[in-house]
């Protein structure tokens, strides 16, 4: 691995570690601030930070340094306000084989709930639990980029899924 | 939340099939299920991650080159800064070597000069000289009482802020306090300037000043400076001079009540009881003293 050190300042492995990660980068921003549109600039900016202290970083904390930079960079120009996120419009009901009426109706206001529930989420609960959810991120990995253990990552879930559970049975 | 531990394990995949269906079979596990499917599918922004790059590429970025800077390059100013340490360290140790000798109140202390001619620094005295230039001047700086056992050579000067003594080799005594100095020959020739005037003193003879006023002096016939016998001796000499003496040499603060300290006083003290000393100057002059930590009054005895 040694010899990719410092690589960083080469191109064609930048644009590699860009296009790995652009995606889950920009989604780690939306969860923060629920604007799709702020959430690729700040990750093109974090990128950019990177590409310019590309020869200081240390290659295998570079994902780490992109997500704290986001992180930072959301802090410091996204208020905070209340994060409503939508569902894909072609988002399949749990049961595929039940297409009847009333399971799907059922099943609409159930994700109305759940975008609620989401939306009163910490934000830390949050980015914890959409990481997993939505980009696959195992529990290890996520901590990895937040810097933090794996504990506090597992915490963070239970307490997302404890919060949504109440809010969607309450109700 | 019941089976909390499962259900964490099968949110970051861990669970094998067996223990899944186990974990449905659980109550209330479908509500956290459709939690968990129906969260998967939350709409985030599609990055297009070329077309991404490519915006990327556009902006006008500058990488922060680090300064690449030749090994050697850092050798040669390792080389040069050890340079500058031993210049520097070698013109304090050679060229600048300021020897000080201090003593404070009620120390005496012994030394010799590079070509051997040895100092006696009296209480509460300072020497100051360059020992690299010695051999070719034989200069020092005296702030306070010494005696002085010249070697033949050159000229062997003592500065004072009150007068320059100029010896060629003998031993001699000067003696520099606050409005006073007195330079005292015990061998071979001793030349004082004093304010343009040079007066030359043979052994015997002493030149002394005080309050800027040259008075003139008894010979006579010690052959070393009395303080070296642990005494201080005085020969018509103003009070306030023999007390700021006995203060030196005992660390005690003197106050004086109703007494005139201009008064000359010919005797002396020693320097190692200090109730005899107080006494051999209080008793001649008609005084009584009292002491109060190291604070001694002095006063007239008939006024008490």
């Amino acid at each position: 691995m040694s010899d990719k050190k410092n690589n960083l300042c080469e191109e064609s492995y930048f644009s590699e570690f860009y296009i790995k990660n652009v995606q889950s980068a920009t989604n780690f921003a939306y969860y923060k601030s629920g604007d799709s549109d702020a959430a690729l600039d700040i990750v093109q900016d974090a990128f950019a930070k990177i590409w310019e202290n590309c020869s200081q970083i240390d290659y295998t904390k570079v994902k780490t340094y992109l997500f704290t930079t986001v992180n930072n960079l959301f802090l410091n120009t996204v208020k905070h306000q209340k994060v409503v996120m939508a569902f894909a419009k072609d988002t399949p009901a749990l049961d595929k084989t039940n297409q009847s009426p009333e399971y799907l109706l059922e099943e609409e206001e159930f994700k109305i709930k759940l975008q609620n529930a989401i939306a009163s989420l910490s934000e830390a609960q949050r980015e914890v639990f959409l990481m997993n959810r939505i980009d696959g991120k195992k529990y290890r990995e996520i901590a990895e980029i937040l810097d933090i253990s794996q504990k506090a990552v597992e915490k963070r879930m239970s307490g997302a899924l404890k919060t949504l559970k109440e809010q969607i049975e309450n109700i | 939340m019941k089976k909390e531990k499962e259900i964490l394990k099968w949110l970051d995949g861990e669970l094998s099939a067996d223990e899944i269906a186990d974990l449905k079979q659980s109550e209330d596990f479908d509500t956290i299920e459709k939690i968990a499917h129906y969260a998967s599918h939350i709409d985030t922004p599609k990055i297009n991650a070329e077309e991404a790059l490519a915006a990327f590429k556009n902006r006008k970025l500058t990488k922060k080159k680090t300064k690449v800077r030749p090994l050697y390059f850092s050798t040669v100013f390792k080389v040069a800064a050890v340079f500058v340490v031993l210049l520097a360290s070698a013109y304090w140790l050679f060229l600048n070597s300021n020897q000080t000798f201090e003593t404070g109140i009620a120390q005496t202390q012994t030394f010799k000069l590079p070509d051997n001619s040895e100092v006696l620094l009296n209480a509460s005295s300072k020497i100051t000289f360059n020992e690299h230039n010695w051999d070719k001047q034989r200069d020092l700086t005296l702030e306070g009482e010494a005696y002085f056992q010249v070697q033949k050579g050159k000229t062997f000067s003592v500065k004072t802020t009150d007068g320059v003594v100029k010896v060629l080799g003998t031993h001699f005594d000067v003696k520099q306090r606050d409005n006073y100095y007195e330079v005292s020959c015990f061998e071979g020739l001793v030349s004082v300037t004093y304010n343009n005037t040079t007066v030359k003193l043979p052994p015997g003879k002493s030149f002394r000043v005080i309050n800027k006023q040259i008075e003139k002096t008894d010979d006579f016939d010690a052959q070393t400076p009395s303080w070296l016998q642990k005494e201080s001796s005085f020969t018509r000499v103003p009070l306030n001079q023999v007390i700021a003496e006995l203060e030196r040499q005992y660390d005690i603060k003197i106050e004086t009540q109703g007494i005139d300290t201009s008064k000359l006083f010919t005797g002396g003290f020693t320097h190692t009881n200090q109730k005899t000393a107080l006494e051999s100057i209080t008793i001649p002059l008609q005084l009584s003293y009292r002491i109060k930590g190291k604070t001694v009054t002095l006063y007239q005895y008939e006024v008490q």
